[in-house]
């Protein structure tokens, strides 16, 4: 009875790698070889059911003792199937990964273009951050620069002022000045007329005084 | 430029310039016209010690000026003798240091008899540099900048006196007279706060008023930070205060790493001058003798 149950189990291992084989060649294939595909797989899918029905069949004619470990690999199959018939749907819906790349381009590998991608992103962003610190180093620089400048002009600003003040000083000073120096000029042709003056005074005088001497005799 | 030919003639005319001081000084240069050939006496000497000047030979140059200032106090003419005397000083700057601050100080004793306070301000400024460079000479430096800073604020010109006042500052630090220092930065920051051009260096000043603090005690630091933080708010913001924050956070866990870390993060952005870091270094020390001590 066993034997029979093993000869479905090698049968079963069979026919199951040559389903997985085509399911993995469906999607590359297009047209005509696709549908023959598509049809071997489903009869072949027809035959590993039967096979599960008979090993099914099988289990209940062993008796109760073994029966347990022929269950388990019984639920196994049938796991298996379940998933073979999951991939043969999907593969026959999915479009190949050959085709895409014709439309797309001729690019390695999906997973490696997004580490490729990743990477370079991250390159660009550890450029931009360094160029950041690089500008806020400037600008620290520009305002400390800035604030040696303010305060340079501030202690012009004072030193402009005070000369100013000078200035009007010595503004003023220079027109008291010229005035004073008027002054002496005034008093200096004053003097002056009143020399001449006086010398005309006492040169009259001595005429008059001769004069009269003179009339005297 | 044929300019040891102008050496000779300018001890021609020194030469010259000696004899005609003798023979004015002589009964009957006196009594005709003794003045006069002082003033040409003077001017001959100032005519030779700018040709020394030309012929490079400063202590000539120096010597002539200082005669023909001499000269020029007999004949009572007192600012043409203190200009003298600052040519003078001048020239001795490049080849003797010390002759040069004698010449100085007689300027400036001029200046302030004749009540010219700010002129004489610059020139202890000017000596005080001397001190600073070629003499190595802190505590007479640091006693001329005090001096010039007086100087100043009688005159009412507050920026340059805290120009001067900020350099006794960083030099007392330096010397560790925290107190003054302190008084100095708080004082130039608290002034700055108000100006409108200077607002944006009273940040500076506050940081470091702040680490002189925290040379002396910490909690005077925390204190003190907040003090300024309260005066002055946009104090909080800058990154000096922040670091000083960070500092005061290191030195209570007496976390020497997290110091070095903050002072490097620091660094990069700008770098730590030489004044900084001395000071940092300082404080770094008593946190790692303190560690010692404890263990």
């Amino acid at each position: 009875m066993s034997s029979d149950f093993e000869s479905y189990e090698q049968d079963f291992g069979t026919i199951t790698a040559e389903v997985t084989n085509k399911i993995g060649r469906i999607p590359k294939l297009s047209g005509e070889e696709k549908t023959q595909l598509v049809l071997n797989v489903d009869k072949q899918l027809e035959e590993v059911r039967e096979l599960l029905e008979q090993m099914d069949l099988e289990v209940r004619e062993i008796p109760i003792q073994s029966r347990a470990m022929y269950n388990g690999r019984l639920k196994s199959y049938k796991q298996e199937i379940e998933k073979l018939e999951k991939d043969f749907k999907r593969s026959r819906i999915a479009y190949s990964d050959e085709v895409r790349n014709e439309l797309l381009g001729d690019d390695a590998g999906s997973s490696e273009n997004q580490r490729a991608h990743l990477l370079d992103n991250t390159e660009k962003l550890e450029r931009s951050s360094r160029r950041l610190e690089a500008g806020y180093q400037i600008a620290v620089e520009t305002e400390q620069v800035g604030q040696e400048i303010l305060s340079n002009l501030h202690s012009d600003r004072e030193k402009i002022q005070r000369a100013r003040e000078r200035l009007r000083e010595t503004d003023a000073n220079l027109g008291k000045s010229s005035r004073i120096l008027t002054g002496m000029l005034r008093r200096i042709i004053q003097n002056r007329v009143l020399v001449f003056i006086l010398g005309a005074i006492i040169l009259l005088t001595i005429i008059l005084a001769i004069y009269f001497n003179v009339r005297g005799h | 430029m044929d300019n040891s030919g102008k050496d000779k003639e300018a001890t021609a005319l020194v030469a010259e310039a000696e004899k005609k001081m003798k023979s004015s000084q002589s009964f009957f240069g006196a009594m005709f016209g003794g003045s006069s050939k002082m003033e040409e006496a003077c001017d001959m000497y100032v005519r030779a010690a700018n040709m020394y000047k030309m012929a490079k030979n400063w202590c000539a140059a120096g010597n002539a000026f200082s005669q023909a200032a001499r000269l020029h106090l007999q004949m009572q003419s007192k600012h043409d003798a203190a200009t003298n005397f600052i040519d003078a000083g001048n020239a001795f700057k490049k080849a003797d240091p010390q002759e040069a601050i004698n010449c100085l100080n007689r300027a400036i004793e001029i200046y302030t008899d004749m009540g010219r306070f700010t002129i004489a301000a610059k020139h202890h400024i000017t000596i005080a540099e001397i001190y600073e460079t070629e003499m190595v000479d802190i505590d007479k430096a640091i006693a001329h900048y005090e001096q010039a800073a007086d100087y100043y604020k009688g005159e009412e010109s507050t920026s340059s006196a805290n120009k001067c006042l900020l350099k006794v500052a960083t030099y007392a630090a330096q010397l560790e007279q925290y107190p003054k220092a302190i008084e100095i930065y708080e004082q130039v920051g608290t002034h700055a706060m108000d100006s409108t051009l200077l607002k944006y260096s009273a940040k500076d000043h506050f940081f470091k008023a702040a680490l002189c603090h925290f040379c002396v005690d910490m909690l005077n630091a925390k204190l003190a930070v907040q003090k300024y933080e309260e005066m002055f708010p946009a104090f909080s913001d800058s990154r000096e205060c922040k670091l000083v924050k960070k500092l005061l956070d290191a030195y209570e866990e007496q976390n020497v790493d997290a110091y070095t870390d903050s002072v490097k993060e620091f660094d990069t952005i700008s770098r730590l001058d030489q004044w900084l870091t001395t000071m940092l270094l300082r404080i770094k020390k008593t946190i790692q003798d303190e560690e010692s001590d404890l263990r």
